[in-house]
């Protein structure tokens, strides 16, 4: 009797589950070869997965908003955004890739850099599909080194650009007349102002960038970092690196006894006026956050005179994704002059345009020009001239790891 | 008693002070360092919680009815489990007992990056079903123990009374065991039920984004240090399982109570 039960319970089981990923048509093989607009109709009246970051309030509310509302009057398109971290969704996938699941859950990614790398090396990324898409040929600089690589990596259209970054320092112009604008000038700087500097520990994003930047100055450009990691060389390159954030470590915050463990921690510690300067891999973060009051409204951002790193984030589509084709029109729509016109607006989101701004006509190059951007924030010219690449993403997590030993050595987590 | 006073003063206010705080940062603007209380005060959490499309309310009325699914039928197995283990001796007992502990044993990382490939080649994975189970799997653990002891503190005599007045299984159930694990079902469901409420990896690993929860909206907001949205819903969050623990206490506990101590 209670056997006969069970059977029923798993029976029920398998069909209820079994109902949520029921197959769909296999028709999706031949998308890569039809037509942009057998494209556009298959993708009418389905829905997309949006699988994206999401601890920025302006940036899920502009994806639920306009990219949604949009892409429901033009295509009759539903966009699901779904907050998850990239480390994560990477996770997933390579989970599903093991037993290679056919309709997968995801549709779109946000995604670059290592995430990128490991997703491609294990073979989860569907493509190539960046030429199908219109507003790609058209609006897209592809021999572009930033778009063409992703953090030293070849993208070989499997993700097409969505937005682009750059580090900028944030400081407070009530209380810091001449910002530090280089390595040697920030090193001084700090003694001169014991305290009132940090960085985010390694591995997160901003520290590991901020370790990057220095870098850059006073051991090695990203010239020198070829796509093979030659560890000999490196550890003799790095020399220097270590030497300067070893000096700087005495006058730092807590007198650099401990780090603040992610950018959240340090732009508190910023908005409390505990330390002078803040950073950010995202250039027009701050005139968002002075905005929203949490930073003071003195508050300014710089670039290094020499340059500062720069990077681009991409759309891709997984493997097993379930509605490829809806996919791509969402990726077409948001490399759209309108789209990214609309997501450059600081009050929106403020990202810099993943598209090339001379490709664009000229009623668009004139409302970009008419976007203000905000008192914080620097001008697209000045940020653009003031870009270097990033290196290949396998010596970030190398790097990192060479910053505890080197560096952090006995600071608590 | 005055010693017993202050010192139910104290624990009372070291609980309601945090409370307070996430009141007062819900609803500011802006909160300078080194000042008692915000300086600017605003409703940016509360709008952001109340707009249709940042999803708060459909992912509470997801996060209430799988953590109540998932409270029923824990107790559900518990409570023959329970009795089982706690009444009657069999082979293998206390294999069966370190096994139903293990999953609270082992980190659950290891235990969901397991159960996750399963569940791809059952079609489990992304579904609320699939969630259900990963749930269960940390649940029972606690659920399990309470009903052991509940059992093992009511004893066999009251249903042995019961057998000897020829009353069948679902009368000495009804009118004997369930007044004794009464305390038992108000503890386990409110603990079973906030250990489901606050799951956040093992939602995250098995529902993939699929079932969204209230935990899986919030941390992105701790995580990136929004401390305005982040205290909103964390009072959203900890309102709910509030409720539901007031809820689960007033539908169980005897209204007309004889005594304070149960088992007498």
């Amino acid at each position: 009797m209670f056997k006969r039960y069970i059977c029923i319970i798993l029976a029920l089981a398998v069909l209820i589950s079994g109902c949520s990923t029921s197959a769909k048509p296999a028709e999706q093989q031949d998308l890569l070869t039809s037509d942009w607009e057998t494209i556009v109709s298959t993708a009418e009246g389905t829905t997309v997965n949006f699988y994206m970051w999401g601890g920025d309030e302006r940036i899920n509310k502009w994806v639920d908003t306009y990219v949604s509302s949009n892409m429901k009057e033009k295509y009759n398109i539903s966009v699901n955004r779904v907050p998850m971290d990239a480390a994560e969704f990477i996770n997933k996938l390579l989970g599903e890739r093991q037993v290679n699941r056919e309709n997968g859950s995801i549709d779109l990614l946000w995604i670059n850099g290592e995430n990128f790398k490991t997703a491609r090396e294990a073979d989860m990324l569907w493509g190539p599909f960046a030429e199908k898409l219109p507003n790609f040929n058209k609006y897209v600089e592809k021999e572009a080194p930033d778009v063409a690589f992703d953090f030293g990596y070849p993208v070989n259209g499997y993700e097409v650009p969505y937005g682009k970054a750059q580090f900028v320092f944030t400081y407070d112009s009530a209380k810091v007349a001449n910002p530090p604008k280089s390595a040697e000038e920030l090193l001084q700087w700090v003694k001169d102002n014991p305290g009132k500097f940090t960085y985010p520990q390694a591995p997160d994003f901003t520290g590991s960038v901020f370790i990057r930047q220095v870098m850059y100055e006073v051991a090695a450009g990203y010239e020198s970092f070829p796509e093979e990691i030659d560890e000999q060389r490196l550890e003799g390159q790095l020399e220097p690196l270590w030497e300067y954030l070893n000096e700087l470590k005495p006058y730092l915050w807590r007198k650099g006894e401990t780090y603040p463990p992610d950018l959240a921690v340090l732009d508190q510690l910023y908005a409390d006026g505990e330390i002078l300067m803040t950073m950010c891999y995202h250039p027009t973060r701050t005139a968002g956050l002075v905005e929203q009051g949490l930073f003071p409204k003195t508050s300014q951002t710089m670039v290094w005179e020499k340059g500062t790193i720069g990077n681009t984030h991409f759309l891709a589509i997984p493997f097993n994704a379930s509605n490829k084709a809806g996919a791509m029109v969402v990726a077409d729509f948001l490399e759209s002059p309108e789209a990214q016109i609309s997501k450059y607006d600081p009050l929106k989101w403020g990202d810099l345009l993943g598209i090339d701004i001379n490709k664009m006509e000229k009623e668009y190059q004139d409302q970009v020009a008419d976007i203000p951007l905000g008192e914080a924030s620097l001008p697209a010219s000045v940020l653009a001239a003031h870009r270097v690449p990033e290196i290949p993403a396998g010596y970030i997590p190398w790097i990192e790891e060479a910053w505890y030993k080197e560096v952090a050595r006995g600071v608590g987590n | 008693m005055r010693l017993n006073k202050i010192f139910s003063l104290t624990i009372f206010y070291l609980l309601i002070t945090p409370f307070i705080v996430l009141i007062l940062w819900s609803f500011t603007q802006t909160w300078p360092a080194g000042e008692l209380l915000p300086s600017e005060f605003g409703f940016r959490g509360w709008r952001y919680i109340l707009e249709p499309h940042s999803k708060v309310w459909h992912s509470l009325l997801v996060s209430l009815s799988l953590s109540g699914a998932v409270t029923l039928i824990s107790l559900i197995i518990s409570i023959p489990a329970g009795k089982a283990i706690a009444h009657y001796d069999f082979v293998g007992k206390s294999l069966v007992e370190t096994l139903i502990l293990a999953p609270i044993i082992v980190p659950p990382i290891a235990v969901g990056m397991g159960i996750h490939l399963s569940f791809i080649k059952y079609g489990l994975a992304d579904s609320f079903l699939g969630v259900l189970l990963i749930h269960l799997t940390v649940t029972l653990p606690y659920s399990v123990r309470i009903f052991i002891s509940v059992f093992k503190a009511a004893g066999t005599k009251w249903d042995e009374q019961g057998r000897t007045l020829k009353a069948n299984w679902w009368a000495r159930f009804r009118y004997i065991t369930w007044y004794l694990i009464k305390p038992g079902l108000v503890t386990g469901s409110a603990l079973v039920f906030n250990v489901s409420f606050s799951q956040y990896f093992l939602t995250f690993l098995i529902g993939g984004g699929k079932v969204i929860t209230l935990p899986l909206i919030l941390f992105p907001f701790i995580n990136s240090g929004d401390r305005v949205i982040a205290s909103s819903l964390s009072l959203i969050f900890i309102l709910s399982s509030l409720f539901f623990m007031i809820i689960a206490e007033k539908c169980i506990e005897d209204n007309q109570r004889q005594s304070e101590f149960y088992y007498l």
